[in-house]
């Protein structure tokens, strides 16, 4: 059967709709209760697995911004391979940015009050309604240039989205209703184009989640068993750098074949031929 | 397996029918292909087949056209569609049509054989899938 992933402006939100539909439609609910094992699994502090998804790093910091592409990275194979078993309702894992164009999964995006969500800042914060509303706009600011760093896609942008659901004008319950109905449609069916489409997404995550602590700039694609690694690399050392990524791509079940294309990394000659 | 399924194929490169047509003998299908769709539609309209496979972009008549036509004729055929251009939102408009599946090229006829014999479990005539499985028809 199909899948869902919600998308939320608030997560407390997001979380509580997709628990509703999860038990409405029978579907197991999948959210941040999997980044503990993701954590132990990799030796990682769960808080920083949470941190790589909330916030976006220092925008000076190379190290911290190449750690949190490694935790997403662990977060992002961990997550995929859960909507193998279908029936899944996904939300606080960020996966409508990287499960995208599986045609069985359906993708939403909630829209809480503005009003609802800056007075539940100024009750956190206990500060004012005007400083929670400026806070709540830095907020936005910040969530957009880390889906754009992160994964190249602004989550607010409403295309990316089969539905955009305003809660402020529709309740809750309906929500949840129209979600349960929605993904009964025929469109959203699992079909083979779909379900390869989404092995191919998690082969390629958990190849690059097995790539990102020693090569971070990997990007991975994945067709059919067959794993397409680019990568930049200094002219010298590309023969090597070629036979470790396969080597380590290799150890993964489902790895048929690995093809590694490397771009000259410009940057790193450019700056060793000054030295 | 009681009957033989009918099965048709219709692909405008003749390649495709040419290569499928003996895998899905194997496992118990009366194939006929055509790589022209008018005169595909000419024989399903005197004829129900049980499974029709159709590649979606052809020339005059494409696979949605050649889909919605099969099913207006005969809802209980099975339609699967294949397509060298596949894409999210023409699968979705091809299962929301009424397609049965939907297969992106290329494939290995197994995974065709596959999906055939899904079908043909949909049509409560279940295929001795195992009798043609290998990769190299």
């Amino acid at each position: 059967m199909s899948s869902i992933i919600i998308s939320a402006d608030l997560l407390s939100v997001g979380q509580m709709i997709a628990e509703r539909t999860a038990q409405a439609l029978g579907y197991t609910h999948l959210g941040r209760q999997i980044l503990s094992s993701v954590a132990e699994k990799h030796q990682v502090r769960e808080e920083k697995l949470v941190a790589a998804l909330d916030e976006e790093a220092s925008l000076w910091s190379r190290l911290s911004r190449s750690r949190d592409d490694l935790y997403l990275a662990y977060i992002q194979a961990a997550a995929a391979e859960r909507f193998l078993g279908d029936n899944v309702v996904c939300e606080g894992l960020s996966a409508h940015l990287y499960l995208r164009d599986v045609s069985h999964i359906l993708m939403i995006r909630l829209l809480s009050d503005p009003k609802v969500r800056a007075n539940q800042i100024a009750a956190q914060q206990d500060i004012p309604p005007r400083r929670a509303r400026q806070l709540l706009e830095r907020q936005e600011k910040r969530r957009r240039r880390w889906s754009l760093r992160a994964f190249g896609l602004d989550e607010t942008d409403p295309s990316l989205y089969d539905m955009v659901i305003n809660l402020s004008q529709i309740e809750a319950d309906k929500a949840v209703d129209i979600l349960a109905d929605t993904v009964g449609y025929r469109k959203f069916q699992p079909m083979t184009y779909s379900r390869q489409c989404l092995q191919d997404k998690v082969l390629a995550s958990q190849v690059r989640a097995a790539l990102a602590s020693r090569f971070p700039e990997v990007k991975v694609q994945s067709r059919d068993s067959i794993v397409v690694v680019q990568t930049r690399t200094l002219k010298r050392n590309k023969r090597q750098k070629a036979e470790a990524i396969k080597e380590l791509a290799q150890r993964i079940p489902g790895v048929e074949y690995v093809e590694v294309h490397s771009n000259k990394d410009f940057l790193r000659q450019a700056k060793n031929s000054t030295d | 397996m009681s009957e033989r399924l009918e099965v048709l194929i219709l692909d405008d490169e003749p390649i495709v029918g040419k290569r499928l047509k003996p895998a899905l003998a194997k496992i118990g299908c009366d194939v006929e292909v055509f790589v022209d769709p008018r005169a595909a539609l000419e024989v399903i309209d005197g004829k129900d087949f049980d499974i029709v496979v159709t590649d979606i972009r052809m020339d005059e008549i494409d696979g949605m056209q050649v889909l919605e036509h099969v099913l207006k004729k005969s809802p209980r055929t099975k339609v699967i569609m294949i397509t060298g251009y596949a894409m999210m939102a023409l699968a979705r408009e091809a299962m929301d049509k009424g397609a049965f599946d939907f297969i992106s090229k290329p494939f290995k006829p197994d995974d065709l054989r596959k999906v055939i014999a899904k079908a043909a479990q949909a049509l409560g005539s279940p295929i001795d899938f195992e009798a043609g499985a290998d990769n190299g028809a």
